[in-house]
């Protein structure tokens, strides 16, 4: 059995969904459980050609219900493990989620958003958004990843499997339905030729000695008696996160010295928004742009600078105002204005955007 | 008679769509049968119209004669089960990798048509198929496979040595195999440069791309 997936690095021309099927193999990743949905099915697909060939494994469970409780088991025995789903999957997997959430657990999943309410369309969307980042009867206390190309999906599935270990919060890589079937080249490597370390999994059951002897016995509970017992534990998930937010926020903006509008998208979009930019910017047009890599938690205190100093946010996404309602939330009492160019369901492209800002310039 | 099978997001369509293009300009009746049975028609859906103004027969769905895109299964589109009896040229666009190589048993005649060649494209960027011993392996489980397409690219950042190198490895692959490499696959721009052969002797196909312009 070869050792190393891959060794090195190699430039390679793939579909997004073999992407995470390879970057999961990269980083350590024992065993995908998963049910199958468009458009993320070929992350199962070439998970599952690929696993055999280095010793890891794979369960087809019966629902993303079960997908998402098998994966929080693997976890609890100390296998790094994760799950992929994508719409009405999606929704079902809030309720294992949720339960990683009470027990910080570092559960993965990809997540390849696809058009919704409900079944709606297999193709594309942005309109997971706040299901991923605030879904199931909890606080929102996970990581979201908002990958925008093959190079970021690969990198961010390393990392989405070293963030939630590192810190044990649920951790999701958001991408979507063009991003899963998209193809594109990228460079696939090993960890650790770029100096990546792999945080090592460790078992949460079955931890050798005898528990409050030898080491302090392990408690993982997502039930409680009592209101005040609740409250407490939660107040200490809070202020780890607060803690931790700083470091796990990403983001990433360019022109905002001297716009007045900053273009404000996440995921594949901001390509558009990118591009068209730069090419207003090329016209003499002072706009910026500003992409939070991470959906939750966000980089709060780029966002609240960015919108004390620009005049409007233009708020670009495939979804009617799901990353625009989390900005609000960050950048509240700033003076900035919020305008948005929302297409739910539907692909944003450079042209539309730069249509947009033409139409608000005047 | 030509069927294109292989790799999922190997190039079959873009092949499949080129050659019915350049036989159509050289004044053949071409009829392109898109045999794409779990996404039928998303893939040359938006450029079908297009295809269809070049003279070339399209045989597939309209997206609004179909519905359960992607997941629930779908009809098999009656013609699709006797384009080999269509007159004229015949290029079957066959989706899905493997399983998707099994979508020739739907179709009649194609075990015993003799005039059916099965082509397998293969491209050396896409790590299941990056070595030798790896396309000889993956060939074999594709069934009956007359030959193969070097279709080796990295997308915009195809380079004429890239190209060449894939016609090394897939030319090696095929000697293997005991089939001949049918063509080198190269985007007009770089078929211009690597002339009518390539450096392992296959002969250049030059294409344009497509399916950029479609969805998938």
């Amino acid at each position: 059995m070869p050792d190393k997936p891959i060794e090195g690095e190699k430039r390679v021309f793939m579909t997004g969904n073999e992407v995470v099927a390879w970057a999961a193999l990269v980083a350590g990743a024992d065993i995908m459980y998963g049910y199958p949905i468009t458009p993320q099915n070929e992350i199962m697909h070439y998970w599952t050609r690929l696993a055999p060939k280095f010793g890891r494994e794979f369960l087809q469970t019966e629902d993303e219900l079960s997908a998402g409780f098998t994966t929080i088991g693997g976890v609890l025995a100390g296998r790094k493990a994760f799950t992929a789903t994508a719409g009405p999957g999606n929704t079902l997997m809030q309720e294992p989620m949720s339960m990683a959430e009470a027990m910080r657990l570092p559960t993965v999943v990809v997540i390849q958003q696809r058009g919704g309410p409900s079944t709606a369309t297999v193709i594309y969307s942005q309109q997971e958004v706040t299901m991923t980042t605030l879904g199931g009867n909890g606080e929102g206390l996970r990581i979201v990843y908002s990958t925008a190309n093959h190079q970021e999906l690969f990198d961010y599935t390393i990392k989405a499997f070293n963030t939630a270990w590192k810190y044990r919060f649920p951790t999701f890589v958001l991408g979507d339905g063009y991003q899963a079937k998209m193809r594109e080249s990228l460079t696939i490597y090993d960890p650790a030729s770029r100096g990546i370390e792999l945080v090592e999994a460790e078992p949460f059951l079955g931890k050798p000695g005898v528990p409050g002897v030898d080491r302090p016995p392990t408690q993982l509970r997502n039930t409680y008696n009592v209101e005040e017992e609740l409250y407490e534990v939660l107040e200490g998930y809070f202020k780890d996160y607060e803690k931790i937010a700083p470091e796990v926020a990403e983001h990433e903006a360019f022109g905002l010295e001297d716009a007045d509008l900053v273009v404000v998208s996440h995921g594949v979009v901001s390509r558009a928004c990118k591009a068209a930019v730069k090419e207003l910017r090329e016209g003499g047009i002072k706009v910026g742009y500003f992409r939070p890599i991470t959906l939750r938690p966000l980089p709060v205190d780029a966002i609240r600078e960015t919108a004390s100093k620009a005049r409007q946010f233009l708020v670009v996404e495939s979804a009617n105002g799901q990353l625009a309602r989390l900005l609000k939330e960050v950048a509240y009492g700033c003076p900035v204005e919020m305008l948005s160019l929302f297409k739910p369901g539907v692909g944003i492209t450079a042209e539309d955007v730069v249509s947009r800002v033409k139409e608000i310039a005047g | 008679m030509e069927a294109y099978i292989g790799e999922y997001a190997s190039g079959k369509s873009e092949v499949a769509v080129n050659r019915a293009i350049f036989l159509a300009r050289s004044g053949r009746r071409v009829n392109l049968v898109d045999l794409d049975i779990v996404e039928p028609c998303y893939t040359l859906r938006p450029i079908k119209k297009k295809l269809t103004e070049m003279g070339i027969n399209v045989v597939a769905w309209e997206t609004r004669e179909m519905m359960g895109l992607g997941e629930t299964g779908c009809i098999f589109h009656p013609a699709n089960r006797w384009a080999l009896k269509l007159s004229g040229d015949v290029i079957l666009d066959i989706g899905y990798g493997v399983e998707g190589a099994k979508t020739l048993n739907l179709v009649e005649g194609a075990a015993s048509d003799p005039d059916l060649k099965i082509f397998a494209v293969v491209n050396v960027a896409r790590p299941m198929t990056g070595s030798v011993e790896e396309i000889v392996q993956y060939v074999r489980t594709l069934g009956k496979v007359d030959g193969l397409i070097n279709n080796s690219h990295l997308g915009d950042e195809t380079t004429m040595e890239f190209i060449q190198e894939g016609a090394r490895i897939v030319g090696e692959a095929a000697r293997q195999l005991g089939i001949p490499v049918v063509a080198t696959t190269a985007l007009e721009e770089l078929a211009r440069v690597i002339g009518t052969h390539d450096a392992a002797g296959h002969p250049v196909w030059p294409i344009k791309r497509y399916m950029p312009q479609t969805l998938w």
